[in-house]
């Protein structure tokens, strides 16, 4: 047996061609005469060589074993260092191996080697002096890859049917994504003109998965085309990349395929750069990008995004509402379109063009919705930009709200809109010194807000209520806003009825919850009852009242709880309450309430005169409980009105105790039936 | 008294204090109000179809009283942006509920700690099977 062991050859790969062939030449001469020095005829030959390098690849502790009898041979490589990659263990055992000056073959040769099945069928032809031959392997059934070295120094690679679980194996850093799917195409490189390769890839059934799931792909279909040519210090390259079939999800988004990407750009050292790349996909007339990735660091070192002409009704679903408001993504609705840019630095946002084109926003249910709008919006993490709007309208549960106009300044987490003035009615809200800012919870700020004089009959008719005079306007100057609440210090004041309401210490809570409620206190004076009752139906009651409400809360703007308390405004005028309206507010009392009159005189009189009106309900948990006149009152009920005058009557409510819902209902049956309530 | 006993003591006092100050807390954090009505409402609506995430292991029940995406490939692929839209409402959901039940307390400072203790609350009434995340990581119970 000899062995030879040759110096380790290391050698620039520009210059290892002629390297490579001066240390193969001098391994096997000094093989050849460790042989030839031997005293008996040796039937093995072992060849140890320290380092072999080539232009794409460098191969250590490498040991190439002769059987000549058997003409077997096998051959072992500690590392292998390819594209980057280190490749340890390999092992080639090849049971009929030919060498020659002119041939070098193996037939029925088996691979060992990371990532592939034990022992995959090799075969290899090749011409040493003209450095060229094919290397097949067979992974499994249908399953090849085909190596081949053609003149002129031309490497080339086909494959068929591999399975991408495989390049784990070559590429590690993909072992997290799973890959999967079979691949068929071929990658070749030539020396001509510095270097140049191409890359023709078809995936079929193709996916991959994170084990977290947040990322992953199921029978995807794609093809690429990718090309490179080597120039200093580097390559330039560009690729074509058509995504056919299958699904995928990026979280938090879910695509479908449709998709075509185009892009060129160098790749220097560690750093690939991205001068222009193209996506084609759904909804977006064209999506353009350019950037410069940091491979070593991973990191985006500089990169621009700019999206023309996107279909908000397509993109808005898929692509805004999951990364911008994922809590309201089934709610929202998008129409119109919109155009804009993004800008990154060392992996940070640093920048946002945006501009809208009759774009419109929505909750499903129709509670809030704007537009069409138009307009631009700039953004910089660090500098003061504009934000300019142009909204033709909008509406806010049944109030449609007129054309405005918002111009904001932004600067990193805050927002400042100095003034702001929405058309509501024939009146408008007008904020002023709104400044927000985005935390971590929600938005936080503060500002002031008037509202100009509302028409109550042009408000009432949006609200589907009966119409009623006056006027509706408020000064909020304390303007709070928080998450989860927006604070309305101030006041607000609707005259209506001859009288007015004054509504302080407004909060509306979780305004964009499902708990969305608002709580206020209410003040009314001299309300006029004539009026009052006219405009509901509700038979014809003459004089004042003063009300309070205090700690209402409105629940869907339902009231859910609040201290009411009703009485008869101080002064002199006349009191008179007709017939019906005795009947109804008898009815409105269930069965506890009666009037204190005989039932058969009712009939005689058309009106009657009172003194005195006075009702209080606390609502709570949906029992409303009742009180009237604190003096007057018999024992065990309480004066609802107090008689005066000719014919003079009480009405006295016994029980205490009634069912909101009930009493709302009984109110609207009152209202909308018109008919007289059964007096029992 | 060795320096192991004596700081175990010292946490002990502290977890004491800390949970009498949670019991003045809990006195009322079944508080109900129309807001907590509502929310409780909309978050037994969305829990038929958080069930199956809870009983798969995709979804588990956080340590900071959350509700989160802990596998998500549990979830078939075309439904896991939904269910990611299910999570973040079901949060949003709870976020407002803490607010309100703090708020209802007359304490909205209380909201860190209404959290904390519905966070334990939760994970103590997770069923057999569902994950929830300790100190040591998700565990399934």
């Amino acid at each position: 047996m000899v062995t030879a062991t040759c110096p380790p050859a290391c050698s620039p790969p520009e210059r290892a061609f002629p390297r490579l062939q001066r240390v193969v030449r001098h391994a096997l001469a000094c093989a050849l005469l460790s042989v030839l020095a031997s005293t008996s005829a040796a039937r093995e030959l072992t060849l140890e060589v320290e380092q072999l390098v080539h232009p794409s690849f460098v191969a250590r502790d490498l040991r190439l074993t002769l059987d000549a009898g058997n003409e077997a041979a096998s051959v072992r490589i500690g590392t292998l260092d390819v594209a980057g990659r280190r490749l340890r263990g390999l092992r080639l055992d090849c049971p009929a191996f030919h060498l020659t000056e002119e041939t070098l073959s193996c037939r029925g040769g088996r691979l060992h080697a990371p990532g592939l099945p034990a022992g995959a069928a090799l075969s290899l032809a090749a011409d040493p002096q003209q450095r060229t031959g094919t290397l097949r392997l067979t992974l499994a059934a249908g399953e090849t890859v085909a190596l081949e070295a053609l003149a002129g120094g031309r490497l080339r690679a086909d494959f068929r049917g591999l399975d991408a679980a495989r390049l784990r194996g070559l590429l590690p850093q993909l072992a997290e994504w799973q890959p999967a799917g079979r691949l068929n195409g071929y990658a070749e490189y030539t020396p001509a003109d510095g270097g140049q390769g191409s890359l023709a890839l078809a995936l079929k059934a193709g996916g991959f998965a994170t084990a977290d799931g947040l990322h992953a792909a199921e029978g995807v279909g794609a093809t690429m085309a990718a090309s490179a040519r080597k120039r200093a210090g580097g390559w330039d390259w560009q690729a074509d990349l058509k995504w056919s079939a299958g699904e995928a999800y990026f979280h938090p988004l879910y695509l479908v395929a449709g998709s075509r990407l185009q892009a060129a750009g160098q790749l220097v050292g560690e750093r690939l750069s991205v001068t222009q790349a193209t996506l084609q996909t759904e909804g977006v007339r064209t999506i353009a990008a350019a950037g410069e990735y940091d491979l070593a660091a991973g990191v985006l070192r500089a990169a621009g995004l700019t999206v023309a002409d996107a279909d908000l009704a397509v993109v808005g679903p898929q692509y805004l509402a999951p990364l911008l408001t994922p809590a309201q993504a089934e709610r929202l609705r998008f129409a119109g379109h919109a155009s804009g840019g993004l800008r990154i630095e060392e992996g940070r946002v640093v920048g946002i063009d945006a501009g809208f084109d009759e774009a419109g926003f929505s909750l499903a249910g129709g509670e809030l919705s704007f537009g069409p709008l138009s307009g631009s919006l700039l953004w910089r993490a660090d500098s003061l930009t504009e934000a300019m709007l142009t909204v033709a309208g909008g509406r806010w549960e049944k109030l449609a709200l007129g054309s405005f106009e918002l111009a904001a300044r932004l600067h990193g987490t805050q927002v400042e809109i100095p003034r702001l003035r929405i058309p509501l009615l024939d009146g408008a809200l007008v904020f002023d010194k709104l400044e927000l800012r985005r935390g971590e919870e929600g938005w936080s700020g503060a500002g002031s807000l008037v509202v100009e004089p509302l028409s109550v009959p042009l408000l009432t008719a949006a609200l589907g209520l009966p119409e009623m005079a006056g006027v509706l306007s408020a000064a909020l100057p304390g303007l709070r806003v928080s998450p989860g609440e927006i604070v309305l210090d101030g006041t607000l004041v609707v005259s209506v009825f001859d009288g007015y309401l004054q509504v302080t210490e407004l909060r509306l809570l979780e305004p964009f919850g499902v708990a969305a409620y608002l709580y206020a206190d209410i003040d009314a004076r001299h309300i006029d009852l004539a009026q009052l009752t006219d405009t509901f139906s509700f038979g014809s009651v003459t004089g004042y009242v003063d009300a309070s409400v205090g700690g209402l809360e409105l629940v869907r703007w339902r009231p859910v709880r609040f201290d009411a308390r009703v009485r008869s405004s101080p002064g002199s005028y006349p009191r008179r309450i007709s017939q019906r309206a005795v009947q109804n507010i008898s009815a409105l009392g269930g069965a506890g309430a009666v009037a204190a009159i005989q039932r058969s005189m009712l009939g005689f009189f058309e009106s009657f005169g009172y003194r005195e009106i006075g009702l209080s309900c606390v609502l709570a948990d949906g029992i409303c409980l009742m009180g009237g006149l604190a003096d007057g009152s018999p024992a065990g009920g309480f004066a609802l009105v107090r008689g005066g005058g000719i014919p003079a009557l009480n009405v006295i409510g016994y029980n205490r105790r009634v069912d909101w819902q009930e009493l709302i209902d009984r109110l609207q049956r009152v209202i909308e039936s018109n008919a007289p309530p059964v007096v029992r | 008294m060795n320096h192991a006993a004596r700081r175990f003591r010292l946490w002990l006092a502290a977890l004491l204090l800390g949970l009498a100050g949670l019991a003045a807390a809990q006195g009322n954090l079944e508080i109900n109000t129309p807001a907590i009505s509502a929310l409780r409402q909309s978050m037994q609506q969305r829990h038929a179809q958080l069930a199956p995430l809870y009983a798969s292991g995709a979804v588990g029940l956080a340590r900071d009283g959350t509700v989160a995406l802990r596998d998500a490939s549990r979830v078939p692929l075309a439904q896991r942006a939904q269910a990611n839209t299910l999570i973040a409402a079901e949060n949003a959901d709870r976020a407002a509920l803490y607010r309100e039940i703090a708020r209802a307390n007359g304490h909205p400072e209380w909201e860190a700690d209404v959290r904390a203790t519905f966070a334990q609350r939760w994970i103590d009434r997770a069923q057999k099977g569902w994950w929830v995340q300790g100190g040591g990581g998700w565990v399934q119970k």
